[in-house]
């Protein structure tokens, strides 16, 4: 396909070469056998040099497609070739390009326009790095003469355009890829941030202001509106633009921002809304030009002169222009003079008293988008409000409103969410509508608000009047979500994953919801608790006679709402009493009437009512009962016997009354007041879920995973819990009881490991010891009896033995990971009395792939937890057991075809076979970390252990039953190579010793591994390939024979030069991602060091290939500097690696481009 | 064969019931299960509410382990349901017989020529040309609820 390259082409060549390209685009669109059509388009960007093939078709052909491929092919190839193209021919492909566009700017064909403009932007950026500034500015001179609308409105248009590519071509999440370093993109972005978008602001704004008067015109639509819309988009785009550089600068400049305004990096992570940060050089361009007036001045002219066209809001003019007046108000930074935010506030107040029309009176705008007016402009102005918020604080957001109204902005965010809420009320549908976009944006607002910035609460920023509107808009809220409750009971769709999935996913929203409550905490905490008793009391009367189901769901709406409220959720750590509840009701003395305790109480006390039979029966459903468990779970993590109490009470001397009434909160469910109490009827209650709701997993789940595992995590509680006759109760039924066998696995394990936890609650090591023993004894017993049975064989398939001895391997794997160092003598005489049955049942149930999968991951966990506290004999031990359990597996396993006439379950037998493999894995793992955590007190070498043979030992076993169809699977993919690279990295010596054929595999599997399409995988390997060469290298330089000699001469290729070759061919001509380069550098490095010879043949054989001989002598040089430049030396140390990544990096650069495309 | 047979055969079976009964939420992923009188292996559990505020049931689809059939059944969770009694005996091969039937060896050292050759053909074409090639196979055997059937191969001889 040399045939489009541009040496001897005469016009007949060129306009046969244009007719093929046209019969293909063409063809391609009408299908006709496409896959021809695709090779001949592809072998034009393919073909060296097509550019006047290219150009020919450009400016004659008059297919479009035709013209759409040639400015495809431009790019592709100039990208490639681009550092064999002479400066003359670079810019004459930009030049053409953009004259291109600028002649043809009025074709109807945009999206060529489109793509040459974007051809030219690319290629711009290829060479901005090597252009001299007189260069760019000839180029610019064109666009900015075009923009100025010398050349008409179509050239105008077109020159924003290509702007708007450029731009995009620059930012780093829109850029292409050009196959080059980062860093480079990272220049470039820089370099026209500094010295350019500024620039094109103004240029954009001024090609807008010259056809701003004509569009203001009464006439109708003009062609003047279509460079506005781009102009606008463009000024877009640049405050889109991640501004960098103001962060270097507000280094020097430490207290530009006092009161007022916030700029910390925390707020602007926290909300979805972008800050808008160019630093002072912007502030003439944005702020004090009247930039912000004039658009203002321009929307609400055209809104007015549209004001009878629905049609208009949605119009790209408007829509662009709103969106730029929606970024403008999350300006911030140093735009701003130090001035106390003065400047700010005065941006913010002229943005929004031109919004306010958008949203302003809310009743009337929510009445008229619901009588079919388009709801966008009122989801702008919500947009406007939260990004005014996330540039200020809740004081300055209230107050921008006061300079021209009665009220605070506050109340108008109230009213409006208020209206929105009724909105929502009303029509109730499962379908996305305006309303609850509007919703979730005002609630983000609130959040946004409300969230307190630093640990002393941002809700005492509230102005009075603030927080009057939110305990408005709370009880609206309320009142909403208790409507849409008993509305939902009606439309009974049955089944969907309840309450895991509802919860988390309302969680976002409750939360908000928590934070509008707690700003007016005072008023909402009574209100919720007057709404419960309300529902108790409706409850209570119409038992038996009246359905309560609806109650029942509001009730459900109301325990998760008062959760969020009540408490935070702690996310592994301990969360505190949120500070509004701390720092509020200061005029609480006693401590039975504060308003949480209040609260609080009559909620347990409900939930105690559940353990009447005949109530649970009539009220508490499983859904009901599920609310009731999650609530007590957040409830008891923050309130029950709080690690404050403690401190608080030693703080005596502080004796004012908000920290007394804070105390009174504390202590009252403290430890020493009514915490022992609320404990016990806490655990009564979850004994009760797990007794008399059989087979609702989903409730016991909670009560398992969530309540009882918040309870044993903390220390106070776990020294009542084993006091408490209640839980002595739990743990005889989990012992003895049959009904506590019929919990689902999972819930099973939970609960073992809750109650080997609770041990921590005892005294001393002795008594945890002792209580786990006391715990497990008849576990262990039943599986020692059960194996030494002589007809064992027979009765161990029985359905109901298998359902035991699984429901025991569940517990014990659950006490196993609990085992912490107080209980671990304990887990490890469990351990070891029952190692002869787990061999034993492996062998009986070698078919049961269920049973096999618990006793492999019992015992994974077991060893898990075991292994750094062993001392060598015991460790000697365990690792003899796990070596017999490994070939025990495997004995059973390899060689075996399993057929069965479903392909599910043959899939399946497959997804069971990589779930063992992988327990096994994660078994080698821990026995690899003995070498890196131990506790013991003598080493494992003392007892002439060697814990890398022991693995290799094992990995032996194991690697033949992974195939690599089975490394399709991705986690076992992940385990298994992060298994070998690990063991490569540290004990490269005791490869050598395995066997030639599990050698292969593991070499094998690298080979795999390398072309794995996952990053990671890519780069463990690669580092696996590092360990092994350098090792073997540094053996050879230490004159020994390294591994080649050590059994392993018998392949037919060296290991090594096949690994060269491999990565060679896969640096060079594969695809991958630049950030391998410095991985496949180090893996690199060593290789060509171990296989000189091979690797001068191999450069050799790649310059004898090419044809061409400029490239040839490039391709020599850079092989050539490859290997010399940067001082590289033949030694293996840190500062060599570095230089050889860079060589590398620099060598791909260099020539991968035309390599690429042979 | 009918299913008095069944009945029969069970009877003589040392008093080894078929079935057992086991509550369904207990019934997991992976386990056995009776569906409209099938023995199935689950391969998928699912729960789900009556209504909003009743109680949990299980949803259960299972593959009859003999004709790979693909079934269903919704029970309550707290209620009882069947599961098989599935074993799986190791036999080595000793002989294929002409009109299909192989010849097995019991672990008390009696044949056991009562079993047809599997119908699936990958696995029948495995068995017959290991036998032929006098390699020393063992085949599993897998029976449940008065039914048998080869379901696995293994080569233990020398290559």
């Amino acid at each position: 396909m040399q045939g489009f390259s541009d040496g001897g082409a005469d016009l007949a060549q060129l306009q046969t070469n244009m007719r093929n390209i046209e019969v293909a685009c063409t063809s391609i669109q009408m299908h006709i056998n496409p896959a021809a059509a695709e090779a001949t388009i592809l072998s034009l960007s393919q073909s060296p040099q097509p550019y006047t093939a290219c150009r020919f078709i450009l400016e004659n052909s008059q297919v479009p497609n035709a013209r759409f491929q040639a400015a495809g092919a431009i790019r592709d190839a100039a990208i490639r070739e681009w550092s064999s193209l002479s400066t003359e021919e670079r810019r004459s492909l930009i030049s053409f390009c953009l004259c291109f566009v600028m002649q043809h700017a009025s074709s109807p064909e945009g999206y060529v326009l489109a793509k040459v403009s974007s051809v030219a932007a690319q290629l711009m950026k290829r060479g901005w790095l090597d252009f001299s500034e007189a260069e760019k500015e000839a180029f610019f001179y064109q666009v900015n003469q075009a923009i100025l609308g010398a050349h008409g409105i179509d050239v105008q248009f077109i020159g924003v355009n290509f702007l708007e590519s450029l731009v995009s071509e620059f930012s780093p999440s829109t850029s292409s890829a050009m196959g080059l370093p980062r860093e480079f993109h990272e220049q470039c972005r820089t370099s026209l941030e500094l010295n350019y978008l500024k620039m094109f602001y103004c240029w954009a704004r001024d090609a807008a202001l010259s056809v701003t008067n004509k569009i203001m015109e009464p006439n109708a639509v003009i062609p003047e509106v279509k460079v506005c819309t781009a102009a606008l988009r463009l000024m877009l785009q640049i405050l889109n633009w991640e501004f960098r550089n103001d962060t270097t600068s507000m280094k020097a400049g430490i207290d530009v921002f006092s009161a007022g305004v916030r700029h910390d990096n925390a707020s602007s992570k926290r909300s979805e809304c972008v800050l808008v940060q160019p630093g002072p050089a912007w502030f003439e361009v944005l702020i004090s030009s009247g930039h912000v007036s004039w658009l203002l001045g321009l929307y609400a002219a055209l809104r007015q002169k549209f004001s009878r066209e629905g049609y208009w809001i949605d119009c790209p003019i408007a829509v662009s222009a709103r969106k730029l007046i929606v970024q403008l108000c999350s300006l911030t930074g140093t735009i701003f003079p130090s001035d106390n935010g003065k400047m700010q506030e005065n941006h913010l107040l002229q943005l929004l008293s031109g919004i306010l029309q958008w949203i302003d009176p809310p009743d009337v705008v929510s009445k008229a988008i619901e009588e079919g007016k388009s709801e966008s402009e009122m989801l702008d102005g919500c947009r406007a409000l939260l990004s005014i918020a996330t540039a200020t604080t809740p004081f300055v957001f209230d107050q921008l409103l006061k300079a021209i109204r009665p009220c605070g902005t506050l109340s108008l965010l109230s009213t409006l969410m208020c209206e929105v809420v009724k909105v929502l009320m009303t029509n109730n549908t499962d379908e996305e509508t305006w309303s609850w976009e509007a919703r979730d944006i005002l609630l983000d607002t609130w959040t946004i608000l409300l969230v307190p910035t630093d640990g002393n609460g941002g809700d005492a920023l509230l102005p009075p009047e603030g927080k009057h509107a939110a305990a408005n808009l709370f009880s609206m809220i309320v009142e909403s979500e208790l409507k849409v409750a008993s509305a939902s009971v009606a439309n009974d769709d049955g089944d969907s994953d309840y309450l895991q999935a509802s919860i988390s996913a309302m969680d976002e929203r409750l939360s908000s919801y928590a934070l509008i409550a707690r700003a007016a905490i005072d008023v909402t905490i009574p209100l919720l608790t007057r709404l419960f008793s309300e529902r108790f009391a409706r409850l209570h009367q119409g038992r038996g006679v009246i359905d309560p189901t609806e109650t029942l769901e509001e009730l459900y709406s109301l325990l998760l709402i008062t959760g969020h409220v009540l408490a935070d959720e702690g996310e592994g750590e301990t969360p505190l009493v949120p500070t509004a509840i701390q720092t509020h009701f200061a005029d609480v003395v006693e401590a039975e009437k504060h308003p949480v305790v209040v609260l609080s109480g009559s909620i347990i006390r409900f939930a105690e009512q559940s353990m009447d039979p005949e109530v649970r029966a009539n009220v508490f459903s499983p859904r009901l009962m599920e609310a009731v468990i999650w609530f007590l779970a957040r409830w008891s993590h923050t309130y029950l016997m709080p690690l404050e109490e403690t401190n608080c009470l030693s703080n005596d001397y502080q004796q004012h009354q908000s920290m007394n009434s804070k105390k009174a909160l504390l202590s009252f469910f403290g430890e020493h007041n009514q915490g022992q109490v609320v404990l016990d009827i806490i655990v009564r209650i979850s004994v009760m879920t797990l007794v008399s709701y059989p087979g609702e997993k989903d409730l016991q789940g909670l009560t398992c995973h969530h309540l009882l595992h918040t309870l044993v995590h903390r220390k106070t509680i776990c020294f009542q819990l084993v006091s408490l006759e209640s839980w002595r109760n739990l743990a005889n039924a989990f012992t003895n009881e049959k009904s506590l066998f019929l919990l689902s696995s999972a819930n099973q394990r939970s609960l073992a490991q809750t109650l080997v936890l609770s041990a921590s609650g005892l005294r001393n090591s002795e008594a945890a010891n002792q209580y786990v023993k006391g715990l497990m004894a008849h576990m262990t017993t039943y599986l020692v009896e059960l194996s030494n049975r002589s007809d064992l064989k027979s009765v161990a398939h029985q359905p109901d033995i298998i359902m035991s001895v699984s429901c025991l391997l569940e517990r014990l794997r659950g006490a196993a990971s609990a085992a912490g160092p107080r209980r671990q003598r304990a887990m490890y005489e469990i351990g070891i009395s029952v190692m002869n049955p787990v061999l034993h049942l492996l062998e009986v149930y070698k078919d049961e792939s269920a049973v096999v999968y618990l006793l492999l991951k019992f015992i994974v966990d077991w060893v898990d937890g075991q292994i750094s506290y062993l001392e060598s004999r015991e460790t000697a031990a365990v690792i003899d057991f796990c070596m017999r359990l490994l070939q025990l597996y495997s004995s059973h396993n390899i060689g075996k075809i399993s057929i069965s006439l479903s392909s599910t379950l043959l899939s399946e037998a497959k997804t069971e076979k990589y779930k063992d493999l992988r327990a096994l894995l994660q078994l080698l793992s821990s026995l690899c970390s003995k070498d890196l955590v131990d506790f013991s007190s003598d080493s494992v070498e003392a007892a002439g252990i060697n814990i890398s043979q022991v693995v290799f030992f094992g990995l032996h076993i194991v690697t033949p039953l992974i195939s690599l169809e089975l490394l399709k699977y991705p986690k076992l993919c992940h385990d298994y190579f992060s298994l070998v690279s690990h063991i490569l990295e540290v004990y490269p010596e005791t490869l050598a010793q395995l066997n030639s054929e599990a050698f292969a595999h593991i070499i094998g599997t690298l080979d795999f591994g390398l072309h794995h399409q996952d990053l990671e995988v890519v780069n463990m390997c690669l580092g696996a390939l590092k360990a092994l060469a350098a090792y073997n290298y540094r053996e050879i330089c230490a004159g020994k024979t390294g591994l080649v000699s050590a059994g392993l001469g018998n392949l037919p290729e060296g290991i090594f030069s096949r690994f060269l070759r491999s990565l060679l061919q896969l640096l060079l001509f594969e695809d991958y991602s630049p950030d391998l380069v410095s991985a496949a550098a180090d893996a690199l490095l060593p290789l060509i060091l171990i296989e000189q010879g091979l690797y001068q043949k191999l450069g050799n054989e790649l310059i004898e290939r090419q044809t061409n001989p400029a490239l040839k002598s490039r391709l020599a040089n850079a092989l050539h500097s490859l290997t010399s430049s940067n001082h590289l030396s033949s030694r293996l140390d840190r500062v060599n690696y570095q230089r050889f990544r860079k060589n590398l990096n620099s060598f791909l650069v260099e020539v991968r481009g035309f390599l690429r495309t042979i | 064969m009918s299913d008095e047979e069944h009945h029969f055969e069970s009877k003589a079976d040392a008093g080894a019931s078929k079935t057992y009964p086991q509550q369904a939420g207990t019934i997991r992923k992976n386990g056995y299960i009776v569906i409209k009188n099938r023995p199935c292996k689950v391969v998928e559990v699912s729960t789900s509410k009556t209504g909003k505020h009743g109680h949990a049931k299980c949803h259960f689809v299972g593959i009859d382990i003999f004709t790979a059939k693909k079934l269903e059944d919704i029970v309550p969770s707290s209620h009882n349901c069947d599961v098989p009694h599935v074993n799986r005996v190791d036999y080595q091969l000793i002989d294929i017989s002409e009109d299909g039937f192989v010849s097995l060896l019991t672990d008390s050292g009696d044949t056991k020529d009562d079993l047809r050759l599997p119908t699936d053909e990958s696995l029948l074409k495995q068995i017959k040309d290991g036998f032929a090639e006098g390699k020393d196979l063992v085949v599993s055997v897998m029976s449940a609820m008065g039914e048998e059937q080869i379901c696995a191969l293994k080569d233990i001889g020398p290559k």
